[in-house]
């Protein structure tokens, strides 16, 4: 009796993990299907569209470039965060609200207008910039720079960084070497966690990437949207990239959790902008 | 004629030790704001700059003059009220759908023992950031003419024909994926703020459970879940990679402020004067929503520390 | 009032037993203390009583009618929890009410009750505040007060005095026990405090490992205690381990004790204001450590020479006669026989 009434209160997490299942597993089949049209699972399996997808130049560099800038994002976010977050913590308190006010634009503005804006600026003030990488980066790094800041801010918090500091400065240590050798060791967490962060945002962002480099610097995201809109779109190729954008996500996640120590409650604490990245 | 002097002299000494005052407390201010200035100037350049460049353009006609212009040709066009609509019909809906699912699977997960919620948690966070173009195409590969859930109730001889994914409703559907599971890890912080002591509590005092929930559950997490509620609507009225997947061919099959705002660049120019409009709203309903949300938040906690 | 029994009530958590078959009889009206170290079962069994937790065996009795099944709402109890659980969104009024408004009391019934327990609790001018406005002692009190309110046949109390300070702690203890005997309720009281414990309760329940250890008025458990546990446990003791020998433990000059054990060592527990200072030529030589004012009393380390080595013992004196004795000095101590209490050592904790 107990037992039935627990297996009724698991039927909403259940047919919410079928609903979240149930798309992952169609790409999956899509992308190993060699003919899928009437029945139930694919006519046949093929490992063809992900060594045609592998051994395509184009498939290829637009992975390469979109992790390439991804990276790029994440270490250029944690140059300009961790020193500005460390500075208000130890420094100059009023530093914060300058900061959680940039923190909220990208957490609640969408990509599209701040994409638009920078199109009219850059053409007005800058079009030498226009549809180059300097553009894109600083754009990616200035929104996704909100993930990187929540965790870094709420990892020096924890590690008590002010303390620490006032400590360490009575040792006789100087700013950048508390910086490099004390609160850096003791915030490890929060930089990687808000570095993955910062990557999956990057990496999965289309908005910026659509209006202000366009196709001269394809990413995974406008491949896998130029493919689903183009007049001969190949669904298997497509199913492949989505498997591995899929695989990224997963592992990003997967990631973020390890590095938090399995404190998977973590995530939504301390990070309030988790959101769809576009 | 002394006096003159001393006067004179006070005055260049006062002069100069003004100056090096003033250079000593900018460098005071340097060293106080310098390693926070890279991001500051990022920031503004990257975020506040576009948002200011939108909002005047939106005032700003094809001539560079001041004018309203832009304005009455977007709210005076049929189909951009009609996107507009859209865009609010589908955030409040999505928003609403996510609150009413959402809501009970979050006291759940918050409920559930460790290994139950490691691996909830694990399936909920893959989920939310399983997004954009992907998603999209996830859902056609799932419930699309030619979909898996699709091809699988028909070989099953049911009627099955799936909503279409740029309708209202499909758009709902695939929107759904991730706002749900968002939602969820939004609002675990505050199922745990709700203690199992107070349902003890209530039961020693002869409240059922029913009653609980009316005096003391609700009141308290009602005003943080309404919080999550704008933050899912604003969210998904701003989402432009799902929806641009999903409209497929047919750009114009269902009008929604950011897809709109996307045609107008690979489209013709028609419609350009647009976007400055489009983007001022979508920053008034962001701004609205984060003010709303600090303040529901802030009375809702105002009991709870 | 309801009489409350326990019949063989055990409570396991997988291979972990927090409850061992405890029996256990209260009379209407009485004032029990549950008292233990943590994990020792008092909460559990108090629980169990609440039917906050479903025991694994035996079955639980209010007056003549079996309650194991019933559910807690159900049940005439009233609970103070040791957080006190006030509902945050209510004002201490409106936590007041709560239990009559959800049994669909009228509200004019509700505010003149409300008003009463107010008064009883001594919260009159605090009725429009919400728990997080007010300080330990007055959330306390509304706790107490809600538990109260619907006049149930018995009060649990969980821990309710362990989160404040000394000063305020003592006060509300009193209170407690003035309430009680004015409202005539039957009450049992979770502590760890010995003190609290002997101070409010009519008997006092020794627990460990979950079982009960004794039964007793607190006079008896401090004078007497019945078993091993109880007499570490209760009084401030020193526990000194003595051989047997021909029957008879011996501390030099200091005591000479008839052992009622049947092995090679003994337990011999004496509280510290039982070892007395003896006149010259009598009692058994011991130096002193050190020494501590605490007010009325003052406690003295000692070393004794017991023949196989040193022993150390605490002793209170009354400050005013032992002003002269300083750290260093020998002093002579003597046990009266009547004060000392004897265990096997097998059983020590």
């Amino acid at each position: 009796m107990a037992r039935v009434a627990r297996l009724a209160q698991r039927i909403p997490i259940v047919l919410m993990a079928i609903f979240i299942i149930l798309p992952m597993v169609a790409v999956l089949l899509y992308s190993f299907a060699t003919r899928w049209t009437s029945n139930i699972l694919p006519d046949g399996y093929t490992f063809e569209h992900w060594i045609d997808g592998f051994t395509d130049a184009r498939f290829a560099a637009v992975l390469v470039r979109t992790l390439l800038l991804a990276i790029a994002c994440a270490v250029l976010d944690l140059i300009l965060v961790t020193p500005a977050v460390y500075w208000q913590k130890v420094r100059n308190p009023r530093i914060r609200p300058f900061l959680e006010l940039a923190a909220a634009i990208p957490f609640a503005i969408p990509f599209v207008v701040i994409a638009f804006g920078l199109l009219a600026l850059s053409g007005r003030f800058a079009p030498q910039l226009q549809g180059t990488l300097w553009l894109l980066l600083p754009a990616h790094a200035a929104v996704a720079f909100s993930f990187v800041y929540w965790a870094v801010d709420s990892s020096m918090t924890s590690a008590g960084v002010a303390r620490l500091s006032e400590a360490a400065r009575t040792c006789g240590a100087g700013p950048m070497t508390i910086l490099w050798r004390v609160v850096l060791p003791n915030i490890g967490p929060g930089i990687a966690s808000g570095a993955l962060l910062a990557f999956g945002a990057s990496f999965n962002e289309i908005a910026l990437v659509q209006m202000l480099v366009g196709n001269r610097f394809e990413t995974v995201p406008l491949y896998m949207l130029n493919l689903l809109k183009g007049s001969n779109a190949d669904f298997n190729l497509l199913a492949v990239m989505t498997s591995v954008t899929f695989l990224v996500t997963l592992v990003l996640s997967i990631a973020v959790v390890y590095v938090n120590g399995g404190a998977t409650t973590q995530l939504a604490n301390t990070n309030p902008g988790r959101r769809e990245t576009q | 004629m002394a006096d003159q002097l001393s006067f004179g002299l006070a005055s260049t000494r006062g002069r100069s030790s003004h100056l090096r005052r003033f250079a000593s407390r900018l460098l005071v201010w340097l060293a106080d704001w310098s390693m926070a200035l890279p991001l500051l100037i990022v920031s503004a350049l990257m975020l506040v700059a576009p948002m200011v460049a939108m909002f005047a353009g939106s005032f700003i006609d094809g001539n560079g003059q001041m004018s309203l212009v832009n304005w009455s040709d977007t709210l005076g066009s049929v189909a951009s009220q009609r996107a507009i609509g859209n865009s609010l019909l589908l955030g409040v809906t999505v928003a609403t759908i996510t609150l009413i699912i959402g809501g009970p699977l979050s006291w759940q997960v918050s409920r559930m023992l460790r290994l139950g919620r490691a691996f909830s948690l694990g399936l909920l966070n893959v989920a939310a950031n399983f997004s954009g173009i992907g998603l999209g195409f996830a859902f056609v590969a799932a419930l699309g003419t030619y979909g898996m859930v699709t091809l699988a109730m028909q070989a099953l001889g049911l009627p099955f024909s799936p909503v279409s994914q740029s309708s209202f409703w499909g758009m709902v559907i695939a929107y759904e994926y991730g706002n749900i599971p968002l939602f969820v890890l939004l609002s675990l912080p505050a199922m745990s703020l709700l203690r199992d002591e107070w349902w003890e509590a209530a039961q020693t005092a002869s409240a059922t459970r029913w009653q609980f929930w009316r005096h003391i559950g609700l009141p308290i997490l009602m005003p943080l879940m309404l919080a999550d509620w704008l933050l899912i609507f604003t969210w998904s009225v701003g989402m432009y990679g799902l929806p641009l997947a999903l409209v497929g061919s047919a750009p114009r099959a269902f009008r929604l402020i950011t897809v709109e705002m996307g045609q107008s660049m690979v489209g013709s120019l028609f419609g350009v004067n647009h976007v400055p409009v489009y983007a001022v709203i979508l920053m008034v309903i962001a701004t609205i929503t984060l003010l709303a949300y600090r303040l529901i938040v802030r009375r809702a906690m105002q009991w709870l520390v | 009032m309801s009489s409350i029994t326990l019949r063989g009530v055990s409570r396991h958590y997988g291979p972990v037993v927090a409850l061992d078959e405890v029996n256990l009889e209260v009379e209407a009206g009485e004032f029990i203390a549950l008292l233990g170290s943590s994990g020792c079962g008092k909460t559990t069994t108090l629980r169990c009583i609440a039917g906050l937790t479903q025991p694994s065996a035996g079955r639980i009795f209010f007056g003549d009618q079996d309650v194991t099944d019933v559910p807690t709402r159900l049940r005439p109890i009233g609970m103070v929890f040791q957080s006190y659980a006030l509902f945050p969104n209510m004002t201490v009024r409106q936590n007041i009410a709560f239990p009559l408004a959800v049994r669909g009391r009228r509200g004019s019934e509700v505010e003149r009750r409300v008003d009463e327990l107010l008064e009883l609790v001594d919260l009159v001018e605090f009725a429009g505040q919400h728990p997080n406005q007010l300080s330990g002692g007055q959330a306390q009190r509304t706790a107490l007060a809600r538990a109260l309110a619907p006049s149930p046949a018995v009060l649990l109390l969980d821990e309710p005095l362990s989160a404040l300070d000394a000063v305020v702690r003592l006060h509300l203890r009193d209170e407690i026990r003035r309430i009680q005997q004015q409202v005539k309720i039957t009450a049992l009281l979770v502590t760890h405090d010995q003190s609290e414990a002997l101070a409010v309760a009519d008997r006092v329940v020794v627990m460990s490992k979950g079982r009960i250890e004794q039964v007793a008025t607190p006079a008896e458990l401090y004078e007497t205690p019945a078993t091993l546990f109880s007499a570490s446990f209760i009084g401030n003791r020193n526990a000194i381990e003595l051989p047997v020998v021909d029957g008879r433990i011996r501390l030099g000059g200091a005591f000479d004790l008839p052992s009622g054990v049947k092995a090679d060592t003994a337990l011999v527990f004496v509280r510290a204001e039982d070892v007395r200072l003896a006149g010259e030529g009598r009692g058994h030589p011991a130096r002193v450590e050190s020494r501590i004012f605490q007010g009325s009393t003052t406690r003295f380390y000692l070393s004794v020479d017991a023949g196989f080595g040193p022993i150390r013992l605490r002793a209170d004196w009354p400050s005013r006669d032992a002003a002269s004795v300083q750290t260093g000095d020998t002093v002579r101590l003597y046990v009266d026989p009547a004060d000392a209490r004897v265990f096997a050592p097998e059983a020590r904790p």
